[in-house]
């Protein structure tokens, strides 16, 4: 990326298309309060463009020069960010609108292998066992997950080996 | 017949970019009771305004139509002009072919022309029957009633006073004051509220035409402008204010009594007041209350009974607040009507000026609202005042010890969807303020301030925020996204800055929130008894955003102040000052002109059958009798001329003058030919 951006009309109004049209829909209504990253955890873990960076580049008219960016692959569907939203923007929407985005341009940062490959194997692209502390505190251990269901596992396995994802080799 | 002169206008391309102006003017020309149709670029310019003028004076017509924006606006321009030539006014009329069809129309010029002239031939159809209407005075009474005693009825009030006119002050509370009288220092100048308000309070107190009614409230309005009779509720105190000098005896041994349990409003809930009270040090009248809800009857004290005998002492157990009254205030054992008493006034014109509250804090869960140490930005204002709970120490609730790293957290409940979608307009610079102050008296104080983006417009308010960075204060760009509660009640705060695209997160000692200014609940039931509207915000409305800021769409009735919409008290004193200048209107004129646009009673004509009286939404219609039989009879100062009488009645008796029943068919006739 150059040091410097051209505010281009026509690529911006591309990019807010390309993710409104990709389930990002309150892409526009974004003020840029920047309350949203002050809660994210993936922010938090070294993933600055999410949520509210994410926004403002697409804003910017970077969606094509973002598409290596593996920020988004950082994000944990936590919904912090929508709950804390003044404007109603559904960030983590517009965050899951860009990962299409990427992964219909077959776009993947490395970071993103891993949770590809938890994504094939369990069915959730970040897991973890959550068992012993789920006893604790008086649940049973076991979610009704894909995560501790084989069969499940197997269809999820065998839509990804499918999917255009198959062609890129990772499972 | 009448002599009609048509005159279309183009109104530069607004009408004329659609409509073929040309085609509609000989149209008309043609019409049989038409004697001339001219057109003209703007109708309304003088030169348009002279060829009206001009076919009047030359006796060419004797009835005008002009076919042009909105009666809504021009109207009265057109009514003057033709009035001035030496036409009775009311023989004018407008057909509306800008904003009822040029506008609306712009994609199909062709229909709209044939609209255009199908308007126009019923304008000239009513025209054409039209007769000429008087307007009529009536007196109006010269005084005012002012509601809210805040800094804006305060001004207004003694505005009022000053050109001479009684003026009726009532204020919910037992003093007046509002929440100026809560705040510390006020911003861009830094002086101190109560030194400047204090002086405004107390010429209000001491003002010959002021007639100063505390503790009240307004139950009901009823007139129009110029005559309105209002009912006012004068709560009960309980005290005997002839008597009270204001010592506070009472108020202090009933806090002991209660206690602590009763939050005091005054102090944001940061300390407790008794059930007998003084709002505050300053107060004005300085009159103790007893707040009945919270009495706890001590010693069996009831209000209305004679105290009980001591089995012990064989003497009778008086309340202590009773006992500790020097001045013989108190007595409990009187009757006391808990409602109080209604007073009747009559006024000629009202200024509401009610003010706002501030959001609570209890709405921002991810505010951590249930910590002590997170406040809102006006409890602040009372630990920073010299009047506070603390005595202008700055401590923090949990422990009352001084913090060392104090947060502000911008726009809670402001600019936000789920609350208010506005900028509440006096958060920024009352931070600022804030922070600025505290950073005078402690420079050692870490001071953390989070905005969106600062909002600092005003005479002198960037310079007043520039300064405060200068001082060393933290200002960043970013919402906090939320906050921790950590053990021994200290906070962790979530926060973002936006320039260097970073998460922020630290320990902060004091939390303040600058929660939305909005209008309470309460608001309802004034608006239900004056008739005020309430804009998008939640707000009252006023007539025009732009050119009718005081004034409502309730004529004799004006808004000042924070009720109106956020502001600051620069603004909110312009504001007050400008109310009371429109308000005064109608009493300087001692009349007010009643349109004769209104329904009659042919009492000839009229078989007594009553079917209109409850039908008019305006009480306007009461029965008279007329040679020992009752009639209906209509007040013109209540009809506002909506004409459902006339139309419900089954002996055609009432007329509403200006709508005829002919120049309505002949209008009908024209539209549908
Ligand atoms: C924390 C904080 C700090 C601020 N600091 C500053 C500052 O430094 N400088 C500045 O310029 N502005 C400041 N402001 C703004 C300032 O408070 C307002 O501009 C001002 O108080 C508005 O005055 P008002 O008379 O419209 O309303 P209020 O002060 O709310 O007065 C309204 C009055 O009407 C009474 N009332 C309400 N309803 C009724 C009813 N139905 N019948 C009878 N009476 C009724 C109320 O009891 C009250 O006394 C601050 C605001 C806040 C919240
Ligand atoms: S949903 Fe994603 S973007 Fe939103 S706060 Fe959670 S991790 Fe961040
Ligand atoms: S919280 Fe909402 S409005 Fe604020 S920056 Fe994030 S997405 Fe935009
Ligand atoms: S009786 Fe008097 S002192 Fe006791 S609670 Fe009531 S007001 Fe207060
Ligand atoms: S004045 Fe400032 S803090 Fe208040 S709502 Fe407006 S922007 Fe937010």
């Amino acid at each position: 990326m150059s040091d410097y951006i051209k505010l281009d009309s026509e690529k911006i109004s591309e990019g807010v298309k390309t993710i409104t049209e990709l389930g990002g829909h309150g892409i526009l209504k974004c003020v840029q309060c920047g309350a949203c990253s002050a809660v994210c955890p993936g922010v938090k873990a070294g993933f600055p463009v999410l949520c509210r960076l994410l926004i403002k580049k697409v804003l910017d008219g970077q969606l094509e020069e973002m598409i290596e960016e593996s920020s988004s692959w950082g994000c944990q569907a936590c919904n912090r960010c929508t709950e804390v939203c003044p404007q109603g923007v559904r960030p983590q929407e517009v965050v899951f609108a860009f990962r299409r985005y990427q992964a219909n341009e077959l776009a993947f940062s490395t970071s993103a292998i891993t949770s590809q490959m938890n994504l094939h194997s369990y069915g959730h692209a970040v897991f973890s066992d959550a068992r012993e502390l789920r006893k604790k505190v008086g649940l049973a251990p076991e979610a009704p997950t894909s995560a501790y269901n084989e069969k499940a596992q197997k269809e999820i396995q065998t839509l990804l080996e499918n999917s255009p994802m198959g062609e890129l080799g990772l499972y | 017949m009448a002599k009609v002169g048509v005159y279309v206008c183009h109104c530069g391309t607004n009408i004329a970019g659609v409509i073929d102006v040309e085609a509609v003017r000989a149209f008309a020309e043609a019409l049989p009771e038409v004697v001339v149709a001219r057109k003209d670029l703007f109708m309304c310019s003088d030169s348009g305004q002279e060829l009206v003028k001009q076919d009047i004076r030359e006796g060419l017509v004797d009835r005008v139509v002009v076919a042009a924006c909105t009666p809504r606006t021009h109207e009265p321009i057109f009514r003057a002009a033709v009035e001035s030539a030496g036409l009775n006014k009311y023989l004018f009329e407008m057909a509306n072919i800008r904003d009822q069809d040029s506008w609306v129309h712009p994609d199909n010029p062709e229909q709209a022309t044939e609209k255009a002239m199908k308007l126009l031939a019923s304008a000239v159809g009513k025209a054409s029957r039209l007769k000429p209407l008087e307007d009529k005075y009536v007196d109006v009474t010269q005084a005012a009633l002012v509601i809210g005693g805040g800094v804006a009825g305060i001004s207004s009030a003694l505005e009022l006073a000053n050109m001479g006119y009684t003026t009726y002050l009532v204020e919910k509370e037992p003093s007046i004051g509002g929440i100026m009288a809560q705040l510390d220092k006020t911003f861009p100048t830094n002086d101190c509220s109560a030194c400047i308000l204090t002086p405004l309070m107390v010429d209000v107190g001491n003002h010959p035409n002021i007639k100063l009614m505390t503790y009240s409230e307004v139950e009901e309005v009823e007139g129009f402008i110029g005559n309105f009779t209002v009912k006012v509720r004068h709560k009960q105190s309980y005290i005997d204010w002839k008597k009270c000098t204001g010592c506070g005896d009472c108020a202090e041994v009933c806090v002991e009594q209660t206690k602590g349990r009763i939050p005091d409003e005054f102090n944001q809930g940061l300390s407790p007041r008794g059930a007998a009270y003084i709002h505050f040090p300053q107060a004005v009248p300085k009159k103790a209350v007893v707040d009945a809800a919270n009495c706890i009857s001590c010693k069996g004290h009831k209000f209305g009974q004679e105290p009980k005998i001591s089995k012990k002492t064989g003497k009778p157990m008086i309340a202590p607040c009773q006992e500790a009254c020097p001045a013989d205030a108190i007595d409990r054992s009187q009757q006391f009507d808990p409602n109080g008493t209604i007073e009747e006034i009559k006024v000629g014109s009202i200024v509401v000026a009610t003010g706002y509250q501030v959001m609570d804090k209890k709405w921002f869960k991810e505010l951590a609202p249930d910590s002590p140490n997170v406040v809102t930005a006006l409890q602040l204002e009372r630990i920073i005042s010299a009047t506070g709970p603390s005595g202008g120490k700055l401590v923090r609730p949990s422990d009352q010890q001084k913090p060392k790293t104090i947060t502000f957290v911008s726009c809670v409940g402001s600019r936000d969807e789920n609350f208010h979608t506005y900028c509440s307009r006096v958060c920024c610079m009352y931070m600022i303020k804030q922070a600025r102050l505290l950073k005078e008296k402690y420079p050692d104080l870490n001071i953390n301030m989070h905005f969106i983006d600062v909002r600092a417009a005003g005479k002198e308010y960037d310079e007043y925020y520039t300064g405060a960075r200068k001082m060393g204060i933290n200002i960043l760009k970013g919402k906090v996204g939320g906050l921790e509660v950590l053990p021994e009640d200290r906070l962790r705060v979530l926060a973002y800055d936006m320039e260097g695209a970073v998460p922020i997160e630290y320990e902060s000692d004091l939390v303040v929130l600058a929660t939305a200014i909005e209008l309470p609940e309460t608001a309802k039931k004034l608006a239900q008894a004056t008739g005020l509207q309430f804009c998008g915000s939640h707000f009252y409305r006023e007539l025009h955003p732009k050119l009718g800021p005081v004034e409502t769409s309730v004529r004799g009735l004006f808004l000042a102040g924070c009720c109106q919409g956020p502001k600051d008290i620069p603004d909110t004193v312009s504001q007050a000052k400008g109310a009371a200048a429109v308000a005064a209107v109608p009493l300087a004129q001692g009349k007010v002109k009643i349109d004769p646009i209104i329904s009659e009673v042919h009492a000839e004509k009229c078989s007594g059958c009553g079917i209109c009286i409850p039908l008019c939404p305006y009480d306007a219609i009461t029965f008279r009798m007329v040679a020992d039989r009752p009639r209906a009879e209509i007040d013109m100062t209540a009809c506002k001329g909506c004409g459902v009488c006339t139309t419900a009645c089954p002996s055609a008796a009432i007329i509403l003058h200006g709508y005829e029943e002919d120049q309505i068919y002949a209008q009908i006739a024209a539209l549908t030919a």
